[in-house]
This record gives structure tokens, sequence and C-alpha cells, in this order.
């Protein structure tokens, strides 16, 4: 009987083995076999035991697990925020450095499946940590000062944004295709890592004391709602980015980016229309406007920067905006911009509350959308080389415009007049949209020629994307 | 029909072709030795067999499948290895092999079949709780072979197994090579050690520069390479047992009334020897071994004091170098 036990656990672990994604049965055989795995995790128990020794020897007659769970939260956070995030970029690197990648990826497993399987691997590890942890954050609650809720608002945060540190460091990784970018990416992830650490753990405390003092009101529940929205969405956007980055132009490898990317948008425009309807602030429409442009333009020209056309095998299929191809991305990304913009512009009409001036703004913001949406699309596929019309190049030349539309006129309005001068300024995506928001006639005027702007280069872009695409 | 078809294939990159309207075919249980220089475009070649590029023209067609179309349905048709092995040095052998099991969908007992099976014909079953960082570079090899075994393929695209090899491991390498011909699978091997190729392979392939030079069964390559710049000839150096000057002008005399014999030149035992193919005649793979044969019988029957004959035939090497014009880079 008493050998039955060990074989039920075995047997339990091969059906389970069995049933996981081969690429958590490797990262885990791997991630347990390392000198780091279990380095820190001796660390993490031995610094656990001594906060839970101290806290347990100052408690007499004070409330010391307030203090204990703080301290073993930092402890927490060192693994969970850096340890085990960093590792999943290393994992991921060394896949692409030994040449393993394209091994995985003819094994039929596919960009997805293996990417979800290292960020799977490693919150995985980040549980077998937090499980060890577990009984002292257990204990500090039975020192008194601090309740259950707080240790789950302050879990779940954690948790959240573990798995968002987790998949920008894979993401990250998928990016290591050169020596020089190798060493770039790794001196970029170890320092962003490093920063949102130090970030994660005094947000965390921060919104755990917010919690203990029972000050946890309406808007900061809806703001903890939104950041974890936006933390595992973003992270989900990464993830597709990523995938989608390690696929062959044979396979669909649009659709998961893009399906990602309208989640975001409407699920942000979501948020701020329940925060605008609870709070009952204009400011939420005016801000979720301007923000659902200024993603539209950077994360959209990025998810849609694509090859013109698209695989032979892929146009024998009926296609959609989700099928490969600049031409499709510009479409969803465009029209998807200008619903959200519609949407605002319309919530804002019926709210009394609400200022003209704040009005244009919020008609103003998808014009400058679809202005340097569409321009730089345009502006690559003039350029008389063959590089310019690369994916990459679209997002440098996209950049580089954001930079000269929002610092160029300024610059040329010190020497020649005012810097915020309204002509110069009237296609800036920055002052310009500052000066439609200002009150007087010039500015409906303004709103009118940025709207004919952006028209026209999107017509163009449109037109100039459709004959491309073959 | 082939199994492997690759038509027409080019791929640029910027302004560099890389591969440049490459055209080769692959019947099953052959073994074809894909041989070039650094940067001929060997690897890019295969990269694209192995569907993980896409060439910019052209079609590859592997048992009926297009390549460049459908990817997914060619893939487990394929066992690629690329010149860097590809194991995890954290992973034990059996680790190794059962992780890329479970990624070919092999479930429970039939992985194991195939896992432990794979390791009886690479001969890594001794090894199977070593860490593959443990091994030599012949073991890891044989590991990483077995890895595209696994789902037992029916095309292998070999990208320089041999490099870096010792004799022992290479001449093993062979004899696994094939077996697995002998079991129907074709082979595609790139390799820089050419005098293995002669040996292991049926039929070859020469690139240069992203262009194919030469293709086709090794002895048609080799007969194409003599007639490339010379007349299809064999070097023969026979030693004699005396040296003295009547047993070698006597030697001289009977050489030369030989079929196909067309210089003689002596230097006191030692006699060097060309032989050339009579213009109209038909060269087979066995026509150097056939005329050593008849030359020997002749010199034994007039009684020339013979002590011993070494022929240097035309090899792949002498062949890539005569096709390639000697421009290795």
């Amino acid at each position: 009987m008493s050998a039955a036990t060990p074989d039920a656990l075995d047997r339990f672990g091969e059906s389970l083995a069995e049933r996981a994604s081969p690429i958590v049965v490797k990262e885990v055989r791997q991630g347990l076999r390392t000198r780091a795995f279990w380095i820190f995790f001796t660390l993490m128990l031995i610094a656990c035991l001594v906060i839970a020794l101290v806290a347990f020897a100052a408690s007499a007659g004070n409330d010391a697990g307030a203090g204990a769970f703080g301290a073993i939260f930092t402890v927490l956070a060192v693994v969970q925020f850096f340890v085990i995030p960093y590792s999943a970029y290393r994992s991921m690197a060394r896949e692409q450095e030994d040449e393993t990648w394209v091994l995985l990826t003819l094994t039929g497993l596919g960009p997805r499946r293996v990417i979800r399987g290292k960020i799977g691997s490693f919150v995985l590890q980040g549980v077998l940590y937090a499980s060890a942890a577990a009984p002292f954050l257990l204990f500090s609650y039975y020192l008194n000062g601090i309740d259950l809720p707080t240790i789950v608002v302050g879990l779940i945060f954690a948790a959240a944004y573990q798995v968002f540190l987790v998949s920008v460091a894979v993401s990250f990784a998928t990016l290591a295709h050169s020596k020089m970018m190798r060493g770039l990416l790794q001196f970029a992830v170890l320092a962003l890592l490093l920063g949102a650490t130090g970030m994660g753990k005094g947000v965390g405390a921060w919104l755990m004391e917010l919690f203990r003092l029972g000050t946890f009101d309406d808007e900061l529940i809806f703001g903890c709602c939104a950041a974890v929205f936006a933390m595992l969405s973003t992270a989900v956007l990464l993830f597709e980015a990523a995938a989608s980055g390690l696929s062959l132009t044979t396979e669909s490898y649009a659709r998961g980016p893009r399906l990602a990317y309208l989640a975001q948008l409407f699920g942000g425009t979501v948020f701020f229309i329940v925060g605008w309807k609870v709070m009952t602030s204009t400011g939420f429409l005016v801000g979720g406007a301007v923000i659902a442009a200024v993603y539209s333009t950077l994360v959209g020209t990025y998810v849609i920067s694509d090859r013109d056309g698209l695989a032979a095998n892929l146009r024998a299929e009926r296609s959609s905006v989700f099928s490969p191809g600049a031409y499709r991305g510009y479409l969803l990304v465009a029209i998807s911009a200008l619903f959200v913009g519609a949407v605002f512009l319309a919530l804002a009409t019926t709210d009394s509350d609400m200022r003209h001036r704040d009005l244009r703004m919020i008609a103003a913001a998808p014009g400058f959308a679809l202005l340097y949406l569409s321009l730089p699309q345009l502006l690559a596929r003039w350029l008389p080389h063959a590089a310019s019309q690369t994916p990459a190049m679209v997002r440098v030349v996209s950049l580089g415009l954001l930079v000269l539309g929002v610092g160029l006129p300024p610059l040329v309005g010190i020497l020649v007049a005012e810097p915020d001068d309204k002509m110069l300024n009237l296609l800036n995506p920055l002052v310009g949209l500052i000066n439609i928001s200002k009150s007087g006639p010039s500015s409906d005027e303004a709103l009118a020629v940025v709207w004919a702007a952006a028209l026209i280069s999107g017509l163009a872009a449109y037109v100039s994307l459709k004959r491309r695409d073959r | 029909m082939s199994l492997l078809e690759v038509k027409n294939v080019s791929r640029f990159f910027g302004n560099l072709r890389a591969v440049d309207d490459v055209s080769f075919s692959l019947e099953a249980g052959q073994i074809l030795g894909f041989i070039g220089p650094n940067g001929a475009g060997k690897s890019t070649t295969m990269r694209i067999i192995a569907t993980l590029d896409v060439p910019n023209q052209g079609e590859v067609i592997l048992d009926g499948k297009s390549v460049v179309e459908r990817p997914d349905q060619a893939r487990p048709l394929i066992g690629y290895m690329p010149d860097r092995y590809g194991t995890y040095d954290d992973m034990t052998v059996f680790e190794f092999l059962d992780f890329f099991a479970r990624a070919y969908r092999l479930k429970g007992a039939e992985r194991q079949k195939r896992v432990d099976s794979v390791m009886e014909f690479t001969g890594v079953m001794p090894l199977r709780d070593k860490l593959t960082s443990e091994l030599s570079k012949g073991m890891r090899q044989r590991v990483a072979l077995g890895r595209t075994l696994l789902h037992d393929p029916k095309l292998l695209l070999l990208d320089e197994p041999a490099d870096g090899l010792d004799p022992r491991a290479r001449i093993e390498l062979r004899e696994l090579l094939k077996a697995l011909a002998a079991q129907g699978k074709a082979v595609l091997i790139s390799s820089h050690i050419l005098t293995e190729l002669s040996e292991i392979c049926d039929t070859c392939a020469i690139i240069e520069q992203g262009r194919l030079l030469a293709t086709g069964a090794v002895h048609e390559v080799l007969a194409g390479a003599r007639g490339s710049n010379t007349t299809p000839h064999l070097e023969l150096e026979l030693r004699l047992l005396d040296g003295s000057e009547p047993a070698v002008k006597w030697a001289e005399r009977v050489l030369l009334e030989q079929p196909h014999v067309k210089r003689v030149v002596a230097g006191g035992p030692l006699l060097q020897v060309r032989l050339e193919l009579a213009a109209g005649t038909t060269l087979t793979p066995t026509w150097g071994d056939e005329t050593c044969a008849a030359l020997i019988k002749a010199l034994v029957e007039q009684k020339v004091p013979l002590c011993s004959l070494s022929a240097r035939q035309l090899d792949l090497e002498d062949a890539f170098m005569s096709v390639t014009k000697g421009r290795v880079q």
C-alpha cells in the first residue's frame, strides 16, 4: 500500500506530462536542471524564513503581518518580475542563437505554440516559486495587520504583471536575429526588467496599502481593472506580433496580431466609455478619443506594416482584412480608427456637459490618426528604393514623420513666428490638436483642413496599396 | 515521378543571387551529394526545400506536393539537420529525442517505441541518460540524425553532417546513411569532404555562385568533368621488380602496344602511364577498373616484372575542381 502512492503520483505526473505542451515539458525539465533555478529558489526560501522569524519575534503585541507581507512580496517581486522574465528571455534567445528554433518550427508546432509554451512554462515556474512562498504569506496573515483580500489583491496584481513581463521578454527575444541585435537587446531587457521590478514592487505595495487602509474606492478599482486589462492585452498583442514575425509568408500570420490589436482598441474604448458613464466625467471621452488615435497611429502602423500582396496559397482562399498584405492591414486599422473616433464623437454629442472645444478635439483626433497612418504608407511606396517598402522601413518612416510632424513646425515657428503658430502647426499632431481645441472660429477651419488632408492622403494610400496588392 | 523535384528555383537577397535557376530531382532511396564552396547557395537551397525560406522564383515539389505553397503538408515528409546539430546541452539524449517526438505529436507507447528504435538505429541507446553536452561531436551528430528520423520522413536534408567529424565517425555516418537509403529514404547531403561524398552518393549536384554547374549520376558528372577540359583519361603508376634498362625498355614497349595507352614516362623502376579513352567510345563507371585489369593481364602474359600498379582515377574532388574551374571561395 505504501508503494502505491508514489506509483499513483508517477502515473499522474506522466499523464499530466502527456497532456501538456511539449515545450512546457521541455522547459520545465531544462529549468529544474539549471543552477540559477535552485540558487534563486533556495535564496528565496531562506529570505522568506528569515523574514518570518524576524516578524514573529517582533510580533509580540504588534501587528507585524503587513510588514512581513511587504518584505516577502519584495523578495517574490525580485524573482517574479526579474529572474523569471529574464530566464524566459534567455531561453527564447538561445533557441535563435543555437538555431534550434528552425527545428522546432519544422515539427509543426508553429511559432504560436512555441511562444505560448515558453510563456506558459515560465509562468508555471513562477507558480512554483509562489507556492513555495505561500506558507510564509499565510504566516504573515496570522501575524495580524493584513487581511486576506489585501493579500489576494497583491497576488492578482503580481500574477498579471509577471505574465506581462514574461510576454514582453519572450517577444523581445524573437527580435534577436543578429549578434549585434542580441547584444543590444540583452542590455535593453536587463534595464527594462530592473526598472519594471522596482516599479512593480512600488505599485504593488501602494495598492496593498490603499486596500489595507480601506481607501480603495470605485475609481481605484476601475483603474486597477483597466491596468490589468492593459497589461494582459498588451501581453497578448506582443505574443501575437512575435509569433507573426516568426511565421512564414505562406502562413496566415496577420490574423493574430490584427485580432489582438482590435481587441485592445475596442476593449480600451469600452473602459473609457464605462469610466465616462460611472464617473460622469467628460474627460474620459476626450482622453479616450485622443488615446485611441495615438494608439491607432503607433500600434496600428506597427501591426499593419506588411509586404504588399500575399502568398499564392493564401490568394486561393477568400481574403479578409485579417489576411496578410499591407492593403488589408491598412483598411482594418483605418476603418477601426475612424469607427472608434465616430463612437466617441457620437457619445460626446449626447453629453450636455461636453464643451464645444472638447468636441472639436474628439472630432480632430481620428483625422490626425488617418493622416499619420496614410502618409508613411504612401511615402514608403513612393521612394524609389525597394528597401524603403519593407515593413521595417514603413515603421521607421512612420516614426520619422511623427517626430517631424511634432518637432519641425515649432522649430520653424521659433525662427519665423511663434512656436505654436496656428498655420505652421496645422498638421502637427500635438500642437495642432491642442490649437484646434482652443476657442475661435479659425479652429473650425483648422479642423476642416485636417480632415481634408486626412481624407486625401487616406484615399491616395488606399489607391496606392490596392494597386500594389498582387 | 521523382520524390523531390526542384524546378528553376531562385532566391535573391537584394542584388545578390544566392540561388539562381537551380533545378534537380531526387528519387526515393537515392543519396544526392550537394557540392559547392562556402556561399555557393547549398544551405539556402536546402532551407527552401525544408520550407524555412521561400524562393523568389521556381517551385519545389515533394511527393507531389508544393513545398512553397503548402509547407504545412510538406514538413511531415522532411527530416532536416542543419550544420549546427541543434541539440540542447542541458537535456539527456532520451529527453531530447522524447521532446521532439512529443513535438511531432507521437503519443504514449508509440512515442516510447519510436524513440527506442531511433536510439537503437543510431547506436546511442547506451548513452540515453547522458547529457548531450557530455557527448563527443560524432555522438551528438548521431543524436541529431536520430531527431530527423523520429517522424519517419521520406526526405532527409543533411547540411554538412560530416563537418568536424573524426574518420571513424565519418565512416559510421556513411554506413548509417547507406542503411537509410536502403530503407527507401531519399537523402540530400551537402559536404566539403568530397572523398566521403563520392563513397556515399549515387548522384551529385555541383553548385557555385548560386548556379548549378553539373548534376546527375556521379559517373556522369565525372564524365562531364573529364569532357569539360580534357579527353577522359587515367593516370597509372607502375613499379617494376627489376629496374635495369632492358627490363624498363621491354615494359615500355609492351605498354605502348596496349589500347588506350598514350604516354609512358620511365624513371628507373617507376613508370608513369597515361591512358585515354578512345574517341567514340562510351565512358562507363567501370572503364578505369576494366582497363587496369586488361593492362595487368597483358603485362603478366608478356613477362614484364611487375611489382605494383596503382591508378589514380578522377574522383569527385577532381570533378568539382574541373567543373568549378577551381574557383573555390
